[in-house]
């Protein structure tokens, strides 16, 4: 044999090493899989939008990560309606308010630890509060839901009691101390001066909490985008001893969009793909035998708004007639395929307090409609001209579809002639500010769940500027105002429903629907909870096997 | 003029040529409706509170002032801060850029390979069905959307055949970190490419290795494939021509393989119209990405950028093109440079 045939014989040897290697590796990394009891692997397309700071997050996603790695001093009970019964303990065990309702009084839980030993006490608390009224970041929760307004002051009664005193009575307190944004942090970690942000490569500097379920040990951003968070177990979490967080590791994953995640779900590269899957992935993985849909009360709301001071919307029986004409089933049956609840009022079905106010207008009332705006000179032969405007950004789900439905109802009417225009969000908001839009739609998710966030945001007039809608009715702030300082619960009820009750008659803006919220996973998953909180709570969530 | 004069005339061409595009792109952000100031405030509208933020942000200033910071910045090669989470924007596009390389490689491995490959069948089988077929092939790959094309690779081999994963750029966890090297005297040097699949053999760990190469194989199919076209088209017009040539004849007559002679002989010399095209395609594989990154899940520079546009993010939509345009301006530059040096007509 000559030395040319042994080298291209090497050669070939060489390639066949080289494939077998490969196909062994392959195969291995193939069977690879994180160990499947203790961890699970959740996808969603959200992300954090600013950092993990509760001073400063205000964002969906950011919460839930909060929510995982921090405790609040109460919480809601898992799959309730969130009424004030449905307040459990959680860093306190119990507490009391003042019979001028200005004055909390909360006694801790004793014996929980931050991560360095030190024991958890009052002045973690006033810290926390000090920190973020003093903070006042312009965009955060503390300014945005005037939480430095309400309270007056934080005061160390001993070593586990803490002292909340408000400016006013507000009922819905307990409820705003259930928000992630008022989780408490670790001073080690939150500087007075400054918020907690995004550290390359340094989870645990990245995020001020301590005291949670879980600790985030890993969190990759790449561009400013996140890749991937790893949750582990919280060995000194105050119910760790109860066995929870049931699953001891958590890798969440972020898809770009809604298809990559439906493809990762469906491809078993994720056990649960939470936020956002489109209403037609829903409905097509319902029929995979592989997968399991949870479903349950969203808190997000969908509703058109009137530019008030626009002829002929200023008039209130116009905006009434406009809103008898809409069509809740042809949205949420055509447009969600029966994924969205038809809403009758601003206050959502599941919360404490809500009542079908708008079902006094109907849907698609058509002679309704036709009466009151025959009483203005709007006819058949002269229209009323609607400019109806919507997102194009995916901000809202299927918001298109969505000012196509209701252009397609308020046109059954006869009398009406709707004209769509679609902006992206940017232009969106920009526009909304310059008060140029006569009909929008826009979308509402809670900052704590309470009928006064529902409420207050919308029809007070102060409450209420940022959606320059331009609308004001003293009688309606008295309502909310007194809604929000009253403690007792039927009396508030009772308010409640004047105030969807005037809602109705002033009619300034329209409730369209209710999200539900979806989860998708893999059939062996338990412990989903998905209620009106909208909390994914992952330390409730386990395989069955494990 | 000496290839000395030529390259300094180049890249004296190349200056305005990035200037104008900057310049452009800080106009086009600002001319686009919307304001990054208000998609800050989702749920209030303090009138004072949104001026102290414009000012923080440095948009109450003059455009040109804004204009000239852009600049002398860029000259620092400092991109600023992002307006969305006010971190360094050239510390995230320094973070995203590896995988948008990683991709490009690959996808342009896959685009030349089988363009130049399909080109020589073509041209060898011309007016052939063969050949039409291969014609068919590039025309549709070339004409196909970008992100259908993903999409539908993602169905056949992640969800029916469950061969490739559909998202994301390796397994959790699988990240490779490189290796770490103990030079005497200096100390212990981290040598981390951000490339996944070089990372991986650095870190000499096979199984990263596959793992990275297992979540690469759709994106860069997905790209290269859709890129192909152009390079089949190319490569077969010019083989053609080659093939008719004298040499080829002589080189056939003196009895040589066909494959040696079109591989060995016609093929290098078309292989220069098919380098200036990678050269140029370069640009459209970058903008390509955007979309191929977002149907994937990469985390790269495209999906940052399409992020970016949403929020009105004007500082990191002004860095992450400028460094696009930066990165273009440098391969036409090394591709004008490299033809020059092959073939010395051009600097005439």
């Amino acid at each position: 044999m000559n030395s040319k045939a042994i080298g291209k014989m090497a050669i070939v040897g060489i390639i066949i090493i080289i494939v077998l290697i490969a196909a062994l590796a392959a195969y291995l990394s193939m069977r690879y899989q994180a160990p499947t009891e203790s961890v699970l692997i959740m996808g969603t397309t959200d992300k954090v939008e600013v950092n993990l700071d509760p001073a400063e997050a205000y964002d969906y996603f950011g919460w839930q990560i909060i929510q995982a790695t921090g405790c609040g001093l109460v919480d809601i009970r898992p799959g309730s309606s969130a009424g004030p019964e449905d307040i459990i303990p959680s860093l306190a065990t119990d507490w009391s308010v003042s019979d001028d309702g200005l004055v909390w009084t909360f006694h801790l839980r004793q014996g929980v630890k931050f991560e360095d030993g030190t024991e958890f006490n009052a002045t973690h608390v006033k810290y926390t509060f000090d920190r973020g009224i003093g903070l006042a970041v312009e965009e955060g929760p503390f300014v945005g839901i005037g939480i430095g307004e309400i309270i007056k002051e934080v005061r160390v009664v001993d070593k586990y009691t803490v002292q909340f005193e408000l400016n006013f009575p507000f009922a819905p307190f307990l409820s705003l101390l259930a928000a992630q944004c008022c989780y408490i942090v670790n001073p080690k970690y939150a500087p007075m001066s400054s918020t907690v942000n995004y550290v390359e490569g340094d989870a645990r500097a990245s995020y001020p909490m301590d005291l949670g379920p879980y600790k985030l040990t890993k969190w990759v951003r790449v561009g400013g985008l996140d890749q991937e968070m790893v949750l582990e177990a919280n060995p000194n979490y105050w119910n760790a001893s109860g066995g929870y967080p049931k699953t001891k590791k958590i890798i969440i994953k972020f898809y770009s969009d809604p298809t990559s995640l439906r493809l990762a779900i469906e491809s078993g590269e994720i056990d649960i793909a939470f936020r956002h899957l489109s209403a037609a992935d829903i409905n097509s993985l319902r029929e995979n035998p592989n997968l399991k849909v949870w479903e349950g009360t969203g808190a997000f709301i969908q509703y058109l708004v009137f530019q008030t001071k626009m002829y002929p919307l200023n008039i209130t029986e116009v905006r009434r007639a406009i809103a008898a004409a809409i069509d809740r089933s042809l949205l949420t049956e055509t447009v969600f395929q029966g994924q969205m609840t038809p809403l009758y009022s601003m206050i959502p079905n599941g919360m404490a307090g809500h009542i079908d106010a708008f079902k006094v207008l109907g849907d698609a009332n058509y002679t309704y409609t036709r009466e009151v705006l025959a009483k203005y000179g709007y006819s058949e032969t002269n229209k009323l001209h609607l400019d109806l405007w919507y997102e194009t950004s995916g901000h809202y789900p299927q918001s298109p579809d969505q000012a196509q439905a209701i252009k397609q109802a308020l046109e059954a009417s006869g009398v009406i002639e709707v004209t769509l225009h679609g902006l992206e969000w940017a232009q969106y908001r920009a526009q909304r500010v310059e008060e140029t839009m006569q009909l929008m739609i826009y979308g509402w998710y809670p900052d704590y769940v309470d009928p006064d966030n529902y409420a207050y945001p919308f029809f007070h007039s102060s409450g209420s500027s940022w959606l320059h809608h331009n609308y004001e009715n003293a009688e309606m702030d008295a309502l909310i105002e007194e809604a929000r300082s009253t403690t007792n619960p039927e009396t508030r009820i009772e308010l409640y429903r004047q105030i969807q009750e005037l809602m109705v008659e002033d009619c300034p803006i329209v409730p369209l629907f209710q999200g539900t919220a979806y989860a998708v996973t893999k059939p062996d998953i338990k412990g989903v909870y998905l209620d009106i909180t909208q909390s994914w709570r992952h330390w409730l969530v386990y395989r069955e096997s494990s | 003029m000496t290839l000395r004069t030529y390259i300094i005339t180049r890249i004296l061409l190349t200056i305005p040529m990035v200037l104008l595009l900057l310049t452009a792109v800080f106009v086009i952000v600002r001319v686009l409706p919307g304001d990054p100031v208000l998609l800050h405030f989702e749920k209030r509208a303090d009138p004072e509170v949104i001026e102290e933020f414009r000012h923080k942000l440095g948009l109450d200033k003059p455009l040109w002032e804004q204009y000239a910071d852009y600049l002398s910045g860029l000259i620092r090669l400092d991109f600023g801060k992002s307006m969305q989470d006010f971190s360094p924007v050239s510390q995230q596009i320094f973070s995203a850029f590896p995988a948008t390389l990683e991709l490009t490689i690959f996808s342009m491995i896959v685009a030349v390979g089988l363009g130049i490959f399909l080109g020589v069948e073509a041209a060898r089988s011309y007016n052939t069905p063969k050949d039409h077929l291969i014609r068919i092939f590039g025309t549709v790959n070339y004409a196909i959307p970008v992100f259908f094309l993903g999409i539908i690779f993602q169905m056949v081999f992640g969800i029916m055949l469950g061969w490739l994963p559909t998202g994301g750029r390796t397994y959790p966890g699988m990240e490779p970190h490189g290796a770490h090297l103990t030079i005497p005297g200096i100390g212990t040097i981290h040598l981390a490419t951000g490339l996944y699949t070089i990372d991986s053999i650095l870190e000499g760990n096979p199984l990263k290795l596959v793992q990275a190469l297992r979540y690469l194989c759709l994106p860069s199919l997905t790209l290269g494939l859709v890129l192909s076209g152009i390079f089949i088209r190319l490569t077969r017009n010019n083989m053609l021509e080659t093939l008719r040539m004298d040499f080829v004849t002589a080189a056939k007559a003196r009895g040589l393989r066909e494959r040696a002679v079109i591989y060995g002989y016609a093929l290098k010399n078309s292989f220069l119209p098919v380098l200036t095209m990678m050269g140029l395609q370069f640009a459209t594989l970058l903008s390509g990405a955007v979309l191929t990154e977002t149907t994937f899940s990469w985390p790269g520079l495209g999906r940052y950028i399409y992020t970016r546009i949403g929020f009105r993010d004007y500082t990191a939509i002004q860095g992450a093109v400028a460094f696009f345009a930066i990165l273009v301006a440098l391969v036409s530059l090394i591709v004008d440079v490299l033809y020059a040096y092959l073939d010395p007509r051009i600097r005439l």
